[in-house]
């Protein structure tokens, strides 16, 4: 924290602390797993806690009695803890908070300070302050979170003592201890080298893959994390000359009509569908996708290089519809996805795609285009608000949040970006999406000076005309792209992007500030391995987000926790989770999902692959869940028409699979071999319902399921009695997928 | 095999009924199911946003301002857009004489609009847009003034449009936080009133009210949410039991729960919808905007239509066509979507004639932000323009007091007393003359927004000289 806060008098602390005895409070679990424990008082669950200036037990005022907190007179309370397993470092960002009033209403709070109480080193003090909109309701039950685990919750007055929620069920008196208990030891990272818990693996592989398998999760389990990631940093991709699984695709005419007529006398297989399909449409990217993501071994480079995808976009739903057209770009994210940020960006800038995407191809000195400019730094690298390392803007002196810049810095990037177009034509007809962009030399790049953000300016360059012209675009280029990817908002901005892509939607920002660090030098982080002292090493930084103690564990109780599975992630996942193959059964997949003339799978659910609407993605990262109050990005497209859309994907593939088709004709169909899956393990299991409930509880939700939705799926297995064994052994492994991949419970990955 | 879906439905609303019940208050907010007692007639805002940023210099021209000061490079439309390939011809725009004075020009893609326009049925906003408070070149440019957060931005300029809340990032939308301070108008009826036609949006999202999101006329309305399951109909009833039991459960974690309110709240649509099948004799354009707003219109007659049950006394629509950030090949480009938005529009119109409800039903524009009166590149496939601030918009229906402007025109001066921009390259960005806060409450309090919650709506709404614009009556 860079402000200190008034602590609570220790005497009184103390004396309170004394007086007060009781049971032994609950034991640990397993490292990542520890719950904090906040202290009540002896006999009921009544909070032990002050009002931070005066020492003042409850019921609290809102509005703090002695102002001590400059223009901010919110109250604060003081409230107390064990069983805190904090790293080295760690602080108050590490934590969040909240309390839920007696109609259910819950209010976060937030956390301004966390220490030692003197001479009582086992217990902590926290203090949070009363969230502004709440009233004097009476009681509440406050909880704390950390590293994904909640508290106990005590109750707190505010206002006046009385009313509010009941006990949660089975809560108990959570006394301090009469003698002081010793001082909760620092976390000790987990190496992950040896084997892995079976729920921790199962989680794991959520985050860092398309969706666990059961070989892949009896494996890893194995194998252990650290040895997993090393696996994949180093798998080679199908492409290897491009660093990627996208196959090189043949350019075609830029006239469709040309390259595609009605009819080809000289080729008696020529199909004019056929040929739009392969040339003009996203068709060969799709299969590719689907295909990856179900089969390919590089699973965490595809998952990072989708959600880098999400962060610098182009889309092929306008200009750049052309499947060659998109390749370079797509062979880019999956080349740097495991490297490094200034390359990434760098790659990306100069795509033929993104010039077209964005129109820097068009932008020249005398006819500049601000479009790539405002963008590279609102979504590429910066973002909008002057940020902390943790991710949490910063703050003028009137509590304003602080831009990043300006409109005239925007025009100042412009004239960096200006003077680009694309490489000399592949053929007649044919543009060059194929290589990046090359400056248009003559006086089309602004050779001025430029002043940037920070103080960082570019100087003129000595000759603006023709080929100095060239090397001016040339050298501006390379000082705008190690002045953005050096810009101290990237490392946050970036990191939290990825966090809620891999892991969850509301990292605490202790958890982004150590991605972060990372970012800024690899060497800086809990795992190190592999460093070499770099800023933008998105290995590591992948590596920091998937180990960290926020992230691991068997079972994680925050109740912000998780993420919205996104449709293409939802999509893959539960594929993978039961054996895909093609509709026969006889070989695999086509990655063909839907119908290829309007909307796939994960169209449907407004995901269509690399084709979102604009180049804000298909959501954004700041969505905020109406009325939590807590971010939900991939919420920004689950829709009262999506979400029975989900379902009904999901009565699809369970039911009936995807079958085969013979279109656009039966010698090249769109689906040659249709997509289905395969329950033979559980309906091995099925003449004991529980059996096939465990399984799926462990494969899909690992070994979290609520007793009750056991009990209720148990139920409907058992209704279903087919005389015919097979068949009600079919019928009950379906039903028992459809409801729990259907489930609320597995649409968030937690 | 398959049984009939609606009774499918109905049969198994009893499993649902008790968490329905539970849950009511969280997925549309439907509180006012606690106040019987509802307005009297009905009354429908229905916000057309055009995404991307619609360039309002090409869509509404003055004609007055058609030829500025011979050789002036950065004075007049003609001039400072013509050589680029912009500017459209005088002899083409759709002239129009408003009430309030001075000649001007629709797009020639715009007929309809001209046609309404002199009909007295729409109304043109002049240079709108998010704003603070009041605010001058000088105040701009010195500093003085407060700014709204992030100009020339689409996804903050979508967010300030859409939430009418200039100053700091609302996670509600001002239609959301009207249907929040009116739900007491619908009285019992239970149906959701915040409808979306093109996904979820910030702008119909409340503190309590959540959007129903539906697909276009391209889906009947009582197919338009559909759960599909395979198997027996007592197969189908007993893992629907379930289905639904399960959303009932680990309510405590956050997300889940949201996941859980957003299907509930489409199960309990669809029972609703399963039985209404509205039709209109007025023909919508097979466009996007073409089939969002004809499901809007049967919408409104289903839910006003005393036999189908629903018996809404106010809602609010969203509607939304994209494409309009034309950085490069604007001049088709906008021009094709013009011909959309008017075609749209104008049929969307005729469709409330027919259900004798024009009077009862407003349609309004809004788009992120105007673009920079100065081109971006030039030619005619390839020139665009930027993004920038200040913008007109449309506002159609039997209550609008049409053929007029409301707020100023702008002086098309590059570094004019509207422009943003100084120094040596002004782009032509207008400083709005009335803000978004008052477009938004002179709607909102025409719907039936008491003036005592204006300002809980619109937190800055007494900044400004007026709270109503006066464009309704």
């Amino acid at each position: 924290m860079k402000t200190s806060f008034p602590r609570c008098a220790v005497i009184g602390i103390a004396l309170l602390l004394c007086v007060l005895s009781g049971s032994s409070l609950a034991t640990a679990d397993a490292a990542t797993n520890k719950k904090p424990v906040l202290i009540s008082q002896t006999t009921n669950t009544r909070a032990v806690a002050f009002e931070s200036v005066t020492m003042k037990a409850e019921p609290f005022a809102l509005t703090a009695t002695v102002p001590a907190f400059g223009a901010d007179p919110r109250t604060r309370i003081c409230i107390f803890a064990t069983d805190l397993e904090l790293l080295p470092g760690e602080g108050a960002n590490a934590f969040t908070s909240d309390v839920q009033d007696g109609t259910g209403k819950i209010y976060p709070l937030r956390v301004e300070y966390v220490g030692r109480v003197p001479n009582f080193p086992g217990i902590t003090m926290i203090i949070v302050r009363l969230s502004d909109d709440l009233t004097a309701v009476g009681d509440v039950l406050l909880r704390l979170n950390l590293h994904g685990m909640s508290s106990n919750r005590v109750r707190v007055a505010i206002g006046h003592t009385g009313g509010g929620p009941a006990d949660d069920p089975g809560a108990v008196a959570t006394p301090a201890p009469v003698t002081p208990p010793a001082a909760d030891l620092p976390l000790v990272p987990d190496p992950f080298t040896g084997p892995a818990t079976e729920a921790d693996t199962v989680r794991f592989l959520e985050q860092a893959s398309w969706g666990p398998t059961p070989a892949e999760i009896a494996r890893v389990k194995a194998m252990g994390f650290m040895a997993y990631l090393n696996e994949q940093f180093n798998l080679p991709t199908t492409n290897p000359a491009k660093g990627s699984n996208y196959p090189d695709l043949a350019f075609p005419l830029d006239d469709s009509s040309q390259q595609c007529p009605v009819s080809n006398p000289a080729d008696p297989n020529y199909n004019q569908a056929v040929c739009v399909r392969d040339n003009y449409s996203m068709y060969p990217i799709h299969r590719t996708f689907f295909t990856n993501a179900l089969y390919g071994n590089d699973q965490l480079r595809q998952r990072v290089a989708f959600a880098l995808h999400q962060i610098l976009v182009v889309s092929a739903n306008s200009e750049v519809s052309r499947p060659s057209w998109m390749t370079p770009y797509l062979q880019a994210l999956d080349r740097n996805a495991l490297g490094n940020y200034r390359t990434l960006l760098n790659e990306i800038t100069l795509t033929s795609a993104m010039g077209e995407y964005l129109d820097m191809r068009l932008s020249t000195r005398t006819n500049p285009n601000e479009n790539f400019a405002r963008e590279i730094l609102q979504l590429f690298s910066i973002g909008t608000d002057v940020l902390n390392l943790d991710g949490t803007p910063q703050h003028d002196s009137q509590g304003n949040t602080i831009p990043t810049y300006s409109q005239n810095d925007v025009n100042e990037f412009t004239r960096v970006f200006t003077g680009w177009n694309f490489a000399t034509a592949i053929g007649a007809g044919i543009t060059n999406f194929r290589d990046p962009m090359v400056p248009r030399g003559g006086q089309n790049h602004d050779a001025g000076s430029k002043t940037l953000l920070n103080g960082f300016s570019i100087p003129a360059c000595s000759s603006p005309n023709g080929t100095a012209n060239i090397v001016c675009a040339q050298s501006d280029m390379n000082a705008v792209m190690t002045h953005l990817a050096n810009h101290p908002n990237v490392g946050p901005f970036i990191s939290k992007q990825l966090i809620q892509h891999l892991v969850t939607s509301n990292p605490s920002p202790a958890y982004v500030e150590r991605v972060a660090r990372v970012f800024n030098n690899d060497c800086s982080g809990l795992y190190p391995q592999g460093c070499t002292n770099v800023r933008g090493n998105l290995r590591l930084v992948v590596q920091a987000i998937l180990l960290d103690p926020e992230a691991r564990g068997d079972v994680k109780t925050d109740p912000n926790y998780g993420k919205l599975r996104e449709p293409a992630q939802y999509i893959t996942g539960f594929l993978r989770a039961f054996n895909p193959k093609s509709f026969d059964k006889t070989t695999t997949s086509d990655g063909t999902l839907g119908n290829r003339s309007s909307t796939d799978f994960t169209g449907s659910l407004d995901q269509p692959i690399y084709q979102p609407t604009t180049v804000f993605s298909y959501y954004q990262p700041s969505y905020e869940v109406p009325g939590t109050k807590i971010l939900g990005p991939a919420f920004g497209i689950l829709s009262t028409t999506t979400t029975l859309r989900r379902a009904n994907n999901i009565n699809t593939l369970v039911f009936n699979g995807v079958s085969a088709n013979a279109s656009p004709t039966p010698a090249n169909p769109d689906r040659p071999r249709g997509t289905s899956i395969d329950f033979a393990n559980l309906e091995a299991l099925a003449g004991n319902p529980v059996d096939v409930v465990n399984a799926l509880d462990a494969l899909l939700l690992h070994g979290t399921m609520n007793p009750q939705m056991r009990t209720s799926i148990i139920n409907t297995l058992n209704t279903i009695n087919d005389a015919t064994i097979t068949t009600r052994n079919q019928k009950r492994a379906r039903t028992a997928v459809y409801l729990v991949a259907t489930s609320s419970q597995y649409d968030i990955q937690r | 095999m398959a049984i009939n879906r609606r009774d499918f439905l109905r049969s198994s609303a009893c499993a649902l009924g008790s968490m329905a019940l539970a849950s009511s208050i969280d997925t549309f907010g439907v509180v006012h199911a606690l106040t019987p007692q509802g307005a009297t007639d009905y009354k429908a805002l229905v916000c057309i946003f055009l995404n991307g940023g619609n360039d309002g210099n090409n869509m509404f021209v003055s004609l007055d301002q058609y030829n500025g000061p011979a050789g002036s490079p950065v004075e007049g439309y003609s001039n400072v857009r013509a050589a680029s390939g912009l500017a459209i011809a005088q002899a083409s725009l759709l002239p129009v004489s408003p009430a309030s004075g001075g000649s001007y020009g629709f797009h020639p893609n715009m007929p309809e609009m001209q046609n309404l326009f002199n009909q007295g049925k729409l109304a043109v906003l002049c240079n709108n847009g998010p704003l603070v408070e009041p605010l001058t070149r000088t105040t701009y440019q010195n500093g003085t003034g407060k700014k709204p957060l992030q100009l020339f931005s689409h996804s903050d300029q979508v967010g300030l449009f859409q939430t009418a809340v200039a100053n700091t990032v609302s996670q509600t939308g001002w239609g959301g936080r009207v249907a929040d301070r009116t739900q007491s108008l619908n009285g019992s009826a239970t149906f959701p009133s915040n409808i979306s036609i093109a996904g979820i949006n910030l702008f119909l999202s409340g503190v309590d009210t959540r959007q129903l999101a539906v697909a276009d006329s391209n889906t009947t309305l009582a197919n338009v949410l559909q759960l599909n399951m395979s198997g027996t109909s007592s197969e189908q009833a007993s893992r629907l039991a379930s289905f639904n039991a399960l959303r009932t459960l680990d309510n405590d974690f956050k997300l889940v729960k949201a996941a859980s309110d957003t299907r509930s709240s489409s199960i309990q649509t669809d029972i609703a919808l399963s039985s209404v099948n509205p039709t209109l004799a007025t023909v919508f354009p097979n466009t996007s905007l073409g089939r969002q707003l004809k499901q809007v219109a049967l919408l409104i007659k289903a839910s006003t239509d005393p036999t189908a049950g629903i018996n809404m006394k106010r809602q609010i629509f969203f509607t939304q066509i994209g494409g309009f950030d034309t950085h490069s090949a604007e001049v088709n480009g906008q021009g094709n979507l013009l011909t959309q938005v008017s075609q749209a529009i104008s049929a969307f119109y005729a469709a409330t004639v027919e259900l004798g409800m024009q009077d009862k039903v407003t349609a309004f524009t809004m788009s992120d932000f105007g673009r920079t009166f100065q081109p971006a590149g030039s030619g005619l496939t390839t020139v665009g323009t930027d993004h920038a601030w200040g913008n007109h918009q449309l506002i159609v229906g039997g209550s609008v007091l049409g053929r007029t402007l409301y707020g100023a025109y702008p002086v098309l001066r590059l570094g004019g007393p509207d422009d943003t921009d100084g120094g040596s390259n002004p782009r032509g960005r207008w400083i709005p003359t009335s803000s978004v806060e008052q477009y938004a409450g002179t709607l909102a309090t025409w719907y039936g927004l008491s003036t005592a919650d204006l300002t809980a709506v619109f937190p800055l709404i007494g900044r400004f000289p007026s709270a109503n614009l006066g464009f309704l009556a």
